[in-house]
């Protein structure tokens, strides 16, 4: 025998070998029992999509930013389900007679994560760095002229004009208070030029600042976001000794990963999930109502939208749509109707009358206005599914209503940031969604109402209705139940406007591990981790 | 060999700077305004957020002022930072890119491993059952969508069975290797934790597995016909007169032929199962480049995207080489100038 058939034997030798240990270790992996080093049963893990694009409190506006700013940082005052103001950090808090000034005392025990106590100058530096930075969440502070620290517990907040939704507003999670020495250490300011100065906003993504009951341990984008327990918290002990949202990004795998047991909390089920769940003894469901909702908007004043420009037009589009079948086609049924842009049970909307499907009603109002003969609509969405809503299901569902009366709608489905452009454009007819920020209803009426500086009069092209400002301005300045009256009033004036149509107020699919208990959809903390807990917690 | 191997890295540094400037105008030369991903559609009539995203971001500079600063930027080794993540473009890729290679690397093993021997064995039992069912495999392997694939492995194996591995590179509430390698089977090791390795290694075999089924079906077909079209030649037939047994000529000689056009095959598909990861990235949560690509995409993230393409060409032009290199390796008769 030649040596190099000898080599080659053995080199089929170490082939074999090798394909033998690949053989046995895939063997291992997928039969082995051995458990990997794990986390306690003490922390839990929520699936979601992750929309966060910052971890800096000041920079942040998304869902999943509301979980983590409530969670690490705190605000001045908490909204509880029931939307009333509860001390957090600040255990006293009052307006002056014309609610123009804001006096805060904060609470002597509490402290930050590092141990330093939190005080008037970090409530200061950290509202004002809200302002300055001239970030998402920028609007928060809109108005106010001057935040002070008479003393280490004292702030007192000056607005321009009366604005009696403050109170409201910094219950936010987004007004957390932030360490200012730490944060100022890594290269954060609150200076007039923080919008170009300041220099924070990576170190935030590995590290935290804040004084709640967790702190960040690690966030890798596209993965998972790891909160452990704060040590030094000031207040009760948190449920959890680490809180991980993993990005699970669709509805059916957070399905499947629910009932594998490998998240605890799946936030958002799709309602086509609810029957293949609703009596799995390991899990537990239900389904609560939520402050979101989808609707379209009418842009009378902007190219295409002329026909609009009639009320009459306008009312018989809200006539004409099914809104039972569109909630059936987008949520399967499990979703409201609602009035007007501001959700039901916000503060004004008592009394106002819910929107009915009649096209026989819509026709008339069509003929009346001079368009018997039907017309045409261009409507431009982003495609994209929100709170269960698929817009383009919505949208064919709606193209259909429509066209029952006459309206034909030209549907033309766009990439967000496409759709995005054409917003400054004009687009006669679109579809968009809301989600509040605190449990104040002044919001609704300053991105939706025909007042100066709203979203909508600018981006529907329809001009300031004094009527309309007067009221915004008055209730401003409003408490109790005379801000209720104009904010009922503002609420009837901005329905017959009919700019703003909303279509859907979905439901909320509350999904969890059988052991979980008091999962919950919070206003200003969308999931709020002090309710939450494990059963033998 | 040197020689080869200098000239075609000194070339290097050209086809990077041609594909980041293709990549950087492409992506700029979409009319749609990243604005909206930065602020948010609720911000963008807000005239004060809006300016000052956009000089945060130099979208106020006109094309040609951004592309030379961010080449000047990019030759200091700074990739930018993205608008979608707020973190250096560099290190997200740093953090991403070991993730996808795990998975491709394993997707090739399996590729040339089983497509080798399922060629092998096809060529060995041609026109036998054996061969007809080699040959479905390979079609279906080829045929077959690669989420459709996925979807369907996950629920069979992991939702309803629950015998394989879910989604994601490790298991929930199971905490990762110390950072070493970024391939969590490698840091595992490193680290001496063998069940923290079964773990990782399960939750790669079944995205490896089907991320491989389109280039196993081609590794097959490729060694079955060359297999069998080695076996008709005069060499092979010599070696039979000289006593050698059929088994023997097919693994000693004619395999080593018939495995060159394979050499070739993988080296294209290198590049393309790192970029095309994609699909499979989503389906099994895989915190890789293909997710990356996609997300910053679709937020028209301009310094995301480039260097997406920059390290994408990267991957292209040093699979290219070494397959050039192997080639010569594994047949002598090639001379590499």
């Amino acid at each position: 025998m030649s040596p190099i058939p000898l080599r080659r034997a053995r080199k089929s030798r170490v082939v074999a070998r090798a394909a033998a240990a690949m053989a046995v270790a895939i063997g291992l992996a997928a039969c082995s029992s051995a458990a990997p080093a794990t986390q306690e049963r003490t922390g839990i893990i929520l699936g979601r999509a992750m929309d966060v694009t910052t971890l800096d409190i000041s920079r942040s506006l998304c869902d999943t930013c509301q979980i983590y700013n409530a969670a690490v940082y705190e605000s001045l005052l908490h909204a509880t389900p029931e939307g009333e103001l509860e001390p957090l950090l600040a255990e006293k808090w009052e307006a002056n007679a014309d609610n123009t000034q804001f006096t805060f005392t904060l609470r002597a025990d509490a402290v930050f994560s590092d141990g330093s106590p939190v005080e008037a100058k970090d409530v200061v530096w950290s509202w004002e760095r809200l302002k300055n930075l001239a970030g998402s969440p920028s609007y928060f502070m809109a108005g106010i002229t001057k935040v002070e620290a008479p003393d280490a517990r004292t702030v007192v907040a000056t607005s321009e004009l009366p604005n009696s939704a403050f109170f409201n507003i910094v219950s936010a999670g987004y007004t957390g208070i932030i360490n200012s020495d730490v944060a100022a250490e890594n290269g954060a300011t609150a200076d007039a030029n923080a919008a170009s100065s300041d220099q924070a906003e990576q170190w935030f993504l590995s590290n935290s600042a804040g004084s709640g009951q967790y702190v960040l341990d690690s966030y890798a984008e596209g993965s998972q976001l790891v909160l452990k327990a704060n040590d030094k918290y000031w207040g009760e002990k948190p449920n959890f000794t680490d809180v991980t949202i993993k990005e699970v990004t669709d509805s059916s795998a957070q399905l499947q990963q629910l009932q594998q047991g490998d998240i605890d909390v799946a936030m958002q089920l799709s309602f086509d999930a609810l029957g293949q769940i609703e009596n799995a003894p390991n899990l537990t469901t239900e389904v609560v109502p939520s402050p979101n909702f989808v609707y379209i908007a009418l842009s009378p004043g902007k190219a295409g939208g002329e026909a609009l420009q009639d009320p009459r037009v306008r009312e018989a589009v809200r006539k004409a749509i099914d809104y039972t079948s569109v909630i059936d086609a987008t949520v399967a049924g499990n979703g409201e109707k609602q009035a007007t842009g501001v959700p039901n049970g916000f503060e004004g909307t008592e009394g106002l009358p819910l929107p009915e499907y009649d096209p026989e009603g819509a026709k008339a109002l069509l003929a009346e206005a001079g368009h018997g003969g039907g017309l045409t609509l261009q409507a431009v969405f982003p495609t994209f599914t929100i709170y269960g809503v698929n817009f383009a299901t919505m949208m064919q569902s709606i193209q259909q209503s429509l066209g029952g009366v006459g309206i034909q709608l030209d549907l033309q489905p766009l990439e967000y940031q496409a759709w995005a452009d054409r917003l400054g454009e004009g687009i006669p007819v679109t579809a968009v969604y809301f989600a509040p920020d605190h449990p104040d209803s002044i919001q609704y009426f300053q991105y939706f109402g025909l007042i100066e500086g709203s979203v909508w009069a600018e981006r529907a092209g329809v001009p300031v209705n004094p009527q309309q400002q007067q009221l915004a301005v008055a209730a401003l300045s409003q408490t109790g139940a005379e801000r209720t009256a104009s904010y009922t009033e503002l609420a009837k004036l901005m329905y017959n406007d009919a700019i703003i149509l909303p279509v859907v107020n979905p439901q909320y699919l509350l999904a969890s591990s059988a052991d979980v208990t008091g999962n919950n959809l919070d206003i200003t903390r969308n999931l709020d981790l002090t309710r939450i807990k494990f059963n033998a917690g | 060999m040197i020689r080869f191997v200098a000239k075609r890295l000194a070339l290097m540094p050209l086809l990077l700077w041609g594909i980041v400037t293709i990549a950087f105008l492409l992506s700029h030369a979409v009319a749609d305004n990243p604005l909206a991903s930065i602020v948010g559609e609720r911000n963008l009539g807000n005239p004060d957020i809006v300016r000052a995203a956009t000089e945060r971001w130099g979208l106020d500079k006109s094309l040609p002022e951004q592309y030379f600063l961010y080449i000047a930027n990019l030759l200091q080794g700074d990739m930018g930072t993205s608008f979608r993540t707020k973190a250096p473009v560099g290190s997200d890729l740093a953090d991403r890119l070991p993730a996808t290679l795990e998975l491709a690397a394993m997707a090739l093993v399996f590729a040339i491993v089983i497509g080798t021997l399922l060629g092998v064995l096809a060529a060995r039992m041609r026109g036998r059952i054996v061969d007809s069912v080699v040959r479905v495999l390979a079609l279906l392997g080829s045929s077959l969508p690669v989420f459709w694939v996925g979807l369907i492995f996950l629920f069979i194996f992991y939702a309803s069975l629950g015998v394989a591995a879910g989604p994601g590179r490790l298991s929930a509430r199971v905490i990762p290797p110390p950072d070493a390698t970024g391939f969590y089977t490698v840091d595992a090791l490193l680290a001496g934790d063998w069940p923290l390795f079964v773990d990782a290694f399960g939750h790669l075999l079944m995205p490896a597995l089907i991320m491989s089924l389109a280039l196993l079906g081609t590794v097959i077909r490729i060694v079955r016909s060359q297999m069998l079209e080695e076996q008709g030649s005069d060499y092979a037939r010599t070696a039979r007169a000289k006593g050698m047994t059929r088994g023997q000529v097919l693994n000693r000689h004619v395999l080593r032929n018939a495995i060159t056009p394979v050499i070739t095959i993988v080296g294209v598909s290198v590049g393309l199962l790192i970029m095309g990861a994609v699909l499979i990235e989503t389906i099994f949560s895989w915190n890789g480049i293909g997710t990356y690509a996609v997300e910053s995409s679709r937020a028209l993230d301009f310094p995301a995207i480039t260097g997406v393409c920059l390290v994408g060409g990267c991957i292209f032009l040093v699979a290219n080489l070494v397959t050039d290199i192997a080639y010569a390796v594994v047949d002598p008769r090639v001379r590499l100038s």
